[in-house]
């Protein structure tokens, strides 16, 4: 069977320059060797660095493979409905199929870093929101940090965005309060917190202490009473909380999108059950970069949490700002000695920190919010393990992208700038309100056999189907007379 | 709406009709019937465009898209088979890449 509708990759032109005669290959080659001499210099000032540089390093390899896959997850739900297109749909849930496989592998070693998210209606309404943003900020929350490695200052926006406006949403009082109900109020007032939050000030205060904080959430395996580790994490977690909705995800993904122009393709009158199955595999490999790029992060976000367990048992400890107190680190600390440290890929919150840090700085009270006051503190951005992750999915995509000759600096209109500003205010409000981001409340949730990342899914689906519409509507307003007829 | 009608600036089109020959690598010839040029454009636009451009455009037709966004040039080839369309080539140069699709399926 010929594959030529289906050749995805890029021919690029024949090179008879060494590779070193390539400015690309150079710069690229500083960079590593710039992240690699940090490394080694902060190692010599103290081991304990150890930690934030396995949050760095992963995150130069996320970076690595979310570019040459093209891998954004906001395509996945976007070229979905806007172009009918199942490629970035299909990278995600084989990601997803591989890092539920990663997952349950390292509980079985005793050291998974996961967290179950509280489920409830905020995760829908948020990931909508979450939704709607990432169409027109062309981006999802570590799709802009990638492509900020192309050069793509548009999305640098996208991310300065998303930072400034969850520090601002988390720390909003006033009027806000009004908005918030007496119960969550109450709820907040009553679970005895520190003065020095002020849980009944701020709308985000309230809505976590008074509201989040009463839910619950889980894994399927204990959910469902799986008793044995290993069939907990396998078939419990990854089998049935991963594997089986991301199958059922595609063949439907295959039955509404990619079925019927396949059979036209390959005239195909009465499709029998093998037509189906070659069907399947063609809609996998429709764009083979993005496959292998599914893999390799699932397979990657995996390593990343055992990795970060493994070191937390070596040097028993529950949080990374014990380490930081031990090394004399204090200052941006939470109350309670903490900072924020998932142990897993994750985007947002470090993203609202950089924020969060810079208004303290010029001024502004953050600390009183549970946010950064009890839980996830404002650490400087140096020492920063999570934001760190987040600066090396940049530096990883900008190596990749230079010796692929795809670096290129980009200026954004004044369009996509406002849609970066505004689409980026939406991610955060969104982010916020859900709890997580595409990778946070999604991609490491239902990977673990929490079931809210598949609601998370369900939001931003919804989200991104609405913000689609309001796009082309955008297009059609804007667009010249005569683009309609060509 | 008048508040917004009257601060409406149209876009210059950004699909265009024309008539030109280009060489692909393996020196054949392609005549390109319609232009898009995305450069400096980011996701959805690209993919957008291009499914207007196809829903306009007749069966055996090429249309000839200037992208420098990655992961547009990743996603147009992944394209065809849902809007029946077949990727003929992708050229890259120092601007971006020259993706090239004909309207319906391969023969």
């Amino acid at each position: 069977m010929s594959n030529e509708v289906n050749a995805a990759t890029v021919t690029a032109p024949l090179s008879t320059d060494a590779w070193y005669g390539h400015k690309g290959n150079l710069y690229a080659l500083a960079i590593v060797g710039l992240v690699s001499l940090g490394s080694i210099w902060t190692l010599a000032q103290d081991m304990r660095w150890i930690y934030l540089l396995v949050y760095i390093w992963f995150g130069v390899g996320y970076g690595i493979f979310l570019q040459y896959g093209r891998f954004c997850m906001a395509s996945a739900v976007r070229d979905l409905f806007a172009v009918g297109v199942p490629r970035m749909a299909v990278g995600m849930l084989i990601a997803v199929i591989l890092f539920s496989l990663t997952a349950a592998v390292v509980k079985v070693l005793g050291v998974n870093t996961f967290h179950p998210n509280p489920m409830g209606w905020h995760i829908v309404i948020g990931a909508a929101i979450f939704g709607f943003g990432i169409v027109f900020t062309g981006g999802c929350a570590s799709g802009s940090l990638y492509k900020t490695g192309e050069g793509n200052l548009g999305a640098l926006l996208v991310v300065l965005s998303i930072s400034f406006s969850q520090a601002i949403y988390v720390t909003l009082g006033g009027w806000l309060d009004k908005l918030v109900p007496a119960s969550w109020t109450a709820s907040a007032a009553a679970k005895g917190m520190p003065e020095e939050l002020t849980v009944t000030e701020g709308w985000f205060d309230q809505f976590t202490a008074g509201y989040v904080w009463d839910l619950q959430g889980g894994q399927l395996a204990e959910q469902l009473g799986f008793e044995g580790l290993f069939s907990g994490a396998f078939v419990g977690n990854a089998f049935l909380g991963a594997i089986l909705p991301s199958l059922l995800l595609m063949i439907y993904l295959y039955q509404s999108a990619y079925r019927k122009g396949y059979q036209r393709r390959y005239k195909i009158e009465t499709p029998r059950f093998g037509d189906h199955l070659r069907g399947i595999w063609s809609m996998i490999t429709a764009s083979r970069n993005t496959a292998i790029a599914g893999l390799a992060l699932g397979v990657l976000a995996g390593g990343h949490m055992w990795a970060t367990g493994a070191l937390r048992e070596h040097y028993e400890i529950f949080n990374f700002g014990e380490l930081l107190v031990d090394m004399g680190h204090t200052a941006g600390l939470s109350i309670q000695e903490t900072v924020f440290d998932p142990g897993y890929w994750y985007i947002t919150t470090q993203e609202a920190q950089w924020g969060a840090w810079l208004l303290d700085k010029s001024g502004v009270q953050v600390t009183d919010s549970i946010f950064f006051g009890l839980d996830n503190g404002i650490p400087n951005p140096l020492i920063n393990a999570p934001g760190w992750m987040s600066i090396g999915i940049i530096l990883g995509a900008a190596v990749i992208a230079l010796s692929r000759r795809e670096f290129k600096w980009k200026k954004p209109s004044f369009e996509t700038a406002m849609f970066a500003i505004i689409g980026g205010a939406l991610m955060g409000l969104g982010a916020r309100i859900a709890m997580g981001c595409n990778i946070g409340a999604f991609f490491a949730t239902v990977t673990n056999g929490d079931l809210s990342g598949w609601v998370f899914l369900a939001g931003m689906a919804a989200g991104g189907w609405l913000g689609v519409k309001a796009f082309n509507a955008w297009m059609e307003w804007r667009a010249g007379s005569d683009d309609l007829a060509i | 709406m008048g508040w917004f009608g009257r601060h409406k600036r149209r876009q210059p089109s950004a699909l265009k009709r024309v008539d030109q020959t280009v060489t692909l690598a393996d020196q054949s010839a392609l005549r390109v019937q319609v232009c898009i040029d995305c450069l400096g454009a980011v996701c959805p636009r690209p993919q957008l465009l291009t499914l207007r451009a196809i829903d306009q455009m007749s069966e055996g037709e090429v249309l000839e898209l200037l992208v420098d966004n990655p992961s547009s040039a990743e996603a147009i080839p992944a394209m065809g088979m849902a809007l029946g369309m077949t990727h003929l080539a992708t050229l890259k140069d120092a601007h971006g890449w020259r993706i090239y699709v004909r309207k319906g399926y391969p023969k």
